[in-house]
């Protein structure tokens, strides 16, 4: 069984939703780049996938590839998941201890009292709302920074974008069965527990192109509430599928004859 | 905990320059030299160098610049060590998302100047000794 491979999938997305397009604003890595993988970190990227087969030329196993997308300029996916809860718990509850602190110190109302409501209101930050279609991965989160502070609703500008989703992977490799795609769960703690991934037919060698569904979240403000409306938009990639065999990393060498360098071996007297 | 005055309404969000680092590349060669993509937010406003370890980023006097970076591995360690950059122009501090061991740098452009580079250290993986960019990037006034 070969190695899994990730291909990341990181978009630039305050641009990508300003100007509608993923295209120029997605940049695609995998970790094939000594296989033979070409345009790393641009939107063109080809990967390589070398087959890998038995001697009588049958295919000796498929290849496995997950997709892992990112926002370039938001809180970073090393964070732990759900940050945006989580900050959304801690400022509730430092709001809270402020707010017995004010009222334990001030029983008449007075402009400093206000003063110091105000503060507290902006330190609790803006809630999200959570629409039907909203539910779960959004929330009970708060509007947050990419700095991780909570902020205001007057201060949305610098709001993080949530990470881009996949929501469907077609084209030419899916329809001519060369992948294998479908979205996956998993406890995993960077891709927020779901993920695409796709078995690859290598028997078959060639290039082959493939579309990304991607959904965005644009911040928008009606009727004084603010909420993340997807934003759906398309990229496309492309695998090369050769009929090379695997080489030996450290010699560069096939899997045939081992490396042994072709010196007189002893007792030939040569 | 801080949180900006209503009357700075108009808030910009910083740029955000992002460094991706193919750490086992990097390792192997002992350098940074053909492992390292850098990219930032600031595309529309004039940045060049996507992808490359020559990102030339588009910054003014006031400008919040902030410099966070990504594994081409999830599972390796990658970290900001430094940014050696002319302090006068710009002086990075490293920070954390709050509650967590994330870290980030940040740092204001603190006057407009011609093309300021700056080379970044990285911590790879176990190796104790940070491993410097070779090509720089720049910031462009």
């Amino acid at each position: 069984m070969p190695q899994q491979l990730a291909i990341i999938v990181l978009v630039d997305v305050g641009n990508a939703l300003a100007s509608s397009t993923l295209e120029g604003n997605t940049y695609l890595f995998d970790n094939m780049k000594l296989h033979g993988s070409e345009n790393q970190g641009t939107g063109e990227l080809v990967t390589a996938i070398n087959g890998s087969y038995w001697r009588d030329g049958s295919q000796a196993s498929e290849q496995v590839l997950n997709w892992l997308p990112y926002s370039l300029g938001s809180i970073p996916p090393t964070v732990p998941r759900g940050y945006e809860v989580e900050r959304a718990r801690q400022t509730d509850e430092q709001a809270l201890a402020e707010l017995q602190e004010l009222a334990a110190k001030s029983t008449v109302p007075s402009a400093d009292a206000e003063a110091e409501l105000n503060r507290i209101r902006r330190s609790v930050g803006t809630r999200v709302k959570t629409t039907r279609r909203t539910r779960g991965r959004m929330s009970g989160q708060k509007i947050v920074d990419v700095t991780g502070q909570v902020v205001t609703e007057d201060a949305t500008a610098a709001a993080s974008y949530p990470a881009p989703v996949i929501t469907d992977i077609y084209g030419e490799a899916v329809e001519s069965k060369i992948m294998y795609p479908a979205e996956y769960g998993s406890p995993d703690m960077v891709t927020d527990g779901w993920y695409w991934s796709a078995t690859v037919d290598t028997s078959r060698p060639g290039t082959y192109s493939y579309m990304m569904r991607v959904q965005l979240h644009k911040l928008v403000q009606t009727n004084g509430e603010l909420r993340w409306d997807p934003v759906n938009l398309t990229c496309a990639s492309a695998l090369k599928i050769t009929s090379e065999p695997r080489r030996n990393a450290f010699t560069k060498a096939g899997i045939g004859p081992l490396p042994i360098p072709s010196t007189a071996r002893p007792g030939r007297g040569a | 905990m801080t949180t900006k005055p209503r009357r700075e309404a108009a808030v910009k969000r910083p740029i955000s320059i992002t460094a991706v680092v193919d750490a086992v590349g990097a390792l192997a060669a002992g350098n940074m030299h053909g492992h390292l993509y850098m990219y930032d937010t600031n595309k529309s406003g004039g940045s060049t160098g996507f992808g490359t370890e020559e990102l030339q980023t588009k910054a003014r006097r006031g400008d919040q610049i902030l410099w966070n970076c990504l594994a081409l591995e999830c599972e390796a360690y990658v970290a900001i060590d430094d940014i050696i950059i002319d302090r006068d122009v710009c002086e990075p501090v490293r920070k954390v998302y709050p509650g967590t061991d994330v870290a980030y740098w940040t740092g204001t452009v603190k006057k407009d100047a011609g093309p300021i580079t700056y080379q970044i250290k990285f911590k790879l993986g176990t190796r104790d000794e940070p491993i410097t960019t070779t090509l720089s990037s720049s910031l462009v006034g």
